[in-house]
């Protein structure tokens, strides 16, 4: 471990000559890790860069081990070293277990992203742009082959414009024009989807809106057919399948319920509204231990939630 | 200091039906040989009929013969509870009597008059494995890795350092099996790379995934199935035999006749051994059971190909694959992503063993000479490991990982997992929960260990309740709950009123097995008995050193006594009759006799007298009788 790491960490020398079968660089990592348990970060406790690699993070993790792990340090005097060692060690593995696994460390970089290193990014992001640019204005003005590919920058800059200001269906117009001058262009067909499907989902949140409006008017049935038809637009509006197992379920409709519900949960797997509407449907069915399951992964998402609460009753309590 | 200064610490694989004790000499692992010369000590303690206490392969011998006092897979019952579906299962196999311990929720073996422990059964067992280890070094040995399936439990775990202590060990560390197969595997080799380990043995099924580097082994995920080895395939064969012999031969059950069972559960054990490298075998029992009713003994007389074995077993197989699928999945790891295959047990020298391995993982499977040492091996480096950790040869780190969820019982019935199985030990994780009553001023909470999420199915570690709770509408007190597991894989749970700081824990020891007042008992018996052999040893001692100079002494009388005896008319007969006893004598000191050897003190003594007088001239006195 570089001097590097401990920078600005003032150690407090009657510690540090504290007598243990210890070498200094062990009691150096050991103090300067137990002071800061609390506020490093899991690269810091490490001591690897932000955003390093799973591998990186795997080998740091094994390098701490050797050195601090109980096992290699049994039957050693350790004196004080001893206690600060044992709130070590598990937040070492914590660590590891975050940033050696692909999905949680990418989540836990961008958490982590100290502003500078965001800034670095966003400058780099708008120099290679500008590079492009100048790139493909160039080629434009050499050859004259190249004026096709010009147009259809135009088109996607004006489409992703369009995009950026919530026109979706002037984006996805705009996109389907650039697949047909340039078939091969993936970006574009992606792009046209995407358009498509964002168009639909603005389509689907005014029905919503709509439903939501006649349900507070009291025409249930009403309200049930504009968020169905919200659905149907846009199957990925978990908000308006939630809201018709809702209404559905308030009308007795069961089966609908249940229906709507499991499509809300399959459009938004991570949404707890959708979750805790399905564990009431479920409820409503009498299918009380599927219910059970689903207001537990409910609550998971969104603790908060009473419904699931109530399907759950006191499911998080301990007995007297 | 030397190594040879260093008190030796030896790694014992403490098996369902073989045990192996090994050592590291020179920093190279390398197992003991027992006294006898064997390197597998078969798990087997019994109780012979002249009421002396047999461990190992003299005690399997007699099995036959004994089959009621004689225990063998004591493993397949340690530190489980009474009355669970396990023990019963085990209970109608068992030629031994099984019976509740004196709380009612652990197993007791009976053996003669005594019901003793599970623990008490699988120490004498270590005792031998250490007895043997004290004959290799001639020294004293203390501490020993001892190691466990890794599925096994945390009750089976305390229940197995249990018996150590009781064979007078210091067990260092209970470690995972396949952990322990990786190590003695990776030693002395550089590797980068992830391992599977499969291990069939005698009577579990284990399986780890462990990503080796820089020497660090590190566990990733285990698996296995605690009830799927060696013994269910044997069944399968006596299965198979049984109702073939009661087809043949008008319905006589096999199983009713305990001698006959166990002729069968050795030969259906032969013949699987050899099926592994013989596509064919026969199995021979003449006079198994009488005919009945006057008539002869039937014999048995069987062919049994390769082929119909591996059809009578193909769905024990199949489950093991299943686990290893399972246990893949668990870490996270393709089959294509493994660098090595390795086979442990004895199990996994059956082809289609092999052979389902090979197709599951898409690799040739590696093993070493010897699947069944190998688990010794790695112990014995661990050993060496943690109590010489500075002198290791090499700087070898284990990193296991909890084989189960652990957590805590929560209102409605509900397992509430803390931390999940797989998580790499030393590890701590806490979690907030609050009360369910208004005014509820105290909680208790129960450690439990399992995969289900229903309470009850899941193993009870023990609980505590934390009272002194401010009185308040329910879910407002909110109590954290902490759970920490050392690097022993000790748990240690504790509870706070995170209003007032009032804090309650406990350190989780057995529930399941001897209570520590029980295990204290033993110890003190232990130690008792050896006292009193020790005493009874020095009054041995004692009493050959007078006896042998009585015997001098009148040996040395013997000239001047036949001098006078030939001048008298008395007593021609007593040369004779002094020479009669100084046999007996000498024959009650070699065989260590101690009542013979008191019967006879006593005219030894007369004769001394008798001796004396003669050869002082006098008359002899009346017959000493």
């Amino acid at each position: 471990m570089s001097g590097e790491r401990y920078r600005g960490f003032v150690f407090v020398p009657a510690e540090l000559a504290e007598e243990a079968e210890l070498s200094l660089e062990q009691k150096k990592e050991i103090l300067y890790l137990h002071a800061n348990l609390a506020t490093l970060s899991y690269w810091d406790l490490l001591g690897i860069p932000w955003n390093a690699s799973c591998e990186e993070a795997q080998e740091a993790f094994r390098r701490q081990a050797l050195s601090l792990h109980p096992d290699r340090l049994r039957g050693k005097r350790l004196g004080r070293f001893g206690a600060r060692l044992q709130a070590i060690f598990p937040k070492l593995n914590e660590a590891r277990e975050t940033l050696a696994d692909p999905g949680r460390r990418s989540a836990y970089a961008r958490k982590t992203a100290s502003p500078t290193e965001r800034a670095k990014l966003e400058v780099r992001d708008i120099q290679e742009e500008r590079r492009a640019e100048e790139r493909r204005a160039r080629l434009a003005r050499q050859n004259p082959i190249v004026a096709k590919v010009a147009r259809v920058g135009e088109l996607m800059t004006r489409a992703r414009r369009a995009l950026e200001e919530g026109r979706w269906s002037q984006a996805a117009n705009d996109f389907q024009l650039v697949c047909s001058l340039d078939p091969k262009n993936e970006e574009a067909r992606k792009q046209a989807d995407e358009a498509r499907r964002k168009a639909a989902a603005s389509r689907a949140a005014e029905l919503h809106e709509k439903g939501l409006a006649t349900e507070l008017g009291g025409s249930l049935q009403a309200a049930l057919t504009l968020f169905r038809e919200a659905v149907e637009v846009d199957p990925g509006s978990s908000h308006a399948a939630t809201a018709a197992s809702r209404v559905a379920r308030t009308l007795g409709d069961l089966p609908t319920a249940r229906d709507m519900a499991e499509r809300a949960v399959r459009a938004g797997p991570r949404d707890a509204a959708a979750h805790e509407a399905l564990a009431q449907a479920l409820a409503a069915q009498g299918d009380s231990k599927e219910a059970r399951r689903v207001a537990e992964r409910a609550l998971e998402l969104d603790p908060r939630l009473e419904g699931a609460k109530a399907v759950l009753k006191k499911r998080w309590g301990l007995f007297g | 200091m030397s190594e040879l200064d260093l008190e030796p610490v030896i790694g014992i694989d403490l098996g369902t039906t073989n045990s192996v004790v090994a050592t590291v000499i020179d920093g190279v692992p390398r197992v003991i040989q027992g006294r006898s010369g064997q390197l597998l000590t078969p798990s087997v303690v019994a109780l012979a009929k002249n009421g002396k206490r047999l461990v190992g392969q003299i005690a399997k011998r007699q099995a036959i013969t004994n089959a009621e006092n004689t225990v063998h897979a004591a493993k397949r019952l340690i530190g489980r509870r009474w009355g669970s579906k396990e023990v019963e299962d085990a209970a109608r196999i068992l030629p031994y009597q099984l019976v509740a311990g004196p709380e009612g929720h652990d197993v007791r073996i009976r053996l003669g008059e005594r019901a003793y422990a599970v623990p008490e059964i699988s120490a004498m067992v270590l005792s031998e494995l250490k007895a043997d280890a004290e004959a290799f070094f001639g020294r004293r040995v203390s501490k020993a890795v001892v190691t466990v399936p890794a599925y096994f439990n945390d009750g089976q775990r305390h229940a197995t350092k249990d018996a150590g202590r009781i064979a007078g060990l210091e067990v260092l560390r209970i470690i995972n099996e396949p952990t322990s197969a990786a190590l003695a595997y990776g030693f002395a080799k550089q590797m980068e790379k992830k391992v599977v380990v499969f291990d069939l043995g005698g009577g579990t099924f284990d399986i780890s995934v462990l990503d080796i580097g820089k020497s660090v082994y590190d566990v990733v995920a285990v698996g296995g199935d605690t009830y799927l080895g060696g013994e269910d395939f044997d069944r399968r064969v006596m299965d198979w035999i049984v109702f073939a012999f009661a087809k043949e031969n008008a319905g006589i059950d096999l199983r009713s006749d305990k001698m006959a069972l166990q002729r069968l559960k050795d030969a259906a054990e032969k013949a699987k051994i050899e099926l592994s490298s013989s596509p064919a075998t026969s199995i021979s029992l003449p006079f198994l059971v009488g005919g009945g009713e006057g008539r002869p003994a039937l014999h048995l007389e069987k062919q049994l190909t390769r082929e119909k074995l591996e059809e009578l077993t193909g769905d024990l197989v199949d489950r093991c694959i299943r686990v290893v699928e399972r246990t893949l999945r668990d870490a996270g790891v393709r089959a294509r992503d493994v660098g090595d295959v390795i086979l442990v047990g004895g199990m996994t020298r059956m082809p289609r063993v092999q052979r389902a391995v090979r197709e599951f993982f898409g690799r040739e499977p590696s093993r070493g000479v010897h699947p069944e040492e190998v688990v010794a091996l790695g112990a014995a480096i661990q050993a060496q490991n943690l109590a010489y950790p500075a002198k290791g040869q090499s700087e070898v780190l284990l990193l296991d990982v909890t084989p189960h969820n652990l957590g805590i019982l929560v209102v409605g019935g509900y397992f509430e997992t803390i931390i999940p199985k797989n998580t790499t030990v030393p590890t701590s994780a806490n979690r907030i929960f609050t009360t369910v009553q208004d005014n509820q001023t105290a909680v208790r909470i129960a450690v439990l260990q399992g995969e289900s999420e229903r309470a009850t199915d899941n193993e009870l570690l023990g609980e505590f309740v934390l009272d002194g709770l401010r009185a308040a509408r329910r879910g407002e007190v909110e109590v954290e709950v902490q759970f920490d597991i050392s690097a022993d894989g000790i748990v240690g749970v504790s509870a706070r009123d995170l209003q007032t700081g009032q804090r309650q824990s406990i350190t989780v020891t057995a529930t399941s097995g001897l209570t520590e007042e029980e295990l204290r008992h033993i110890l003190e018996e232990n130690v008792d008995e050896a006292l009193e052999r020790k005493q009874a040893q020095s009054d041995f001692e004692r009493r050959r050193e007078a006896a042998e100079a009585v015997m001098r002494e009148i040996e040395g009388l013997v000239p001047a006594v036949s001098d006078a005896l030939a001048r008298s008319r008395f007593g021609k007969d007593a040369v004779q009759k002094a020479v009669g006893v100084i046999q007996r004598v000498r024959q009650a000191l070699a065989a260590r006799d101690v009542q013979s050897l008191e019967a006879n003190e006593e005219q030894l003594d007369r004769t001394l007298q008798l001796f004396k007088s003669l050869a002082a001239g006098g008359r002899p006195p009346e017959d000493p009788r």
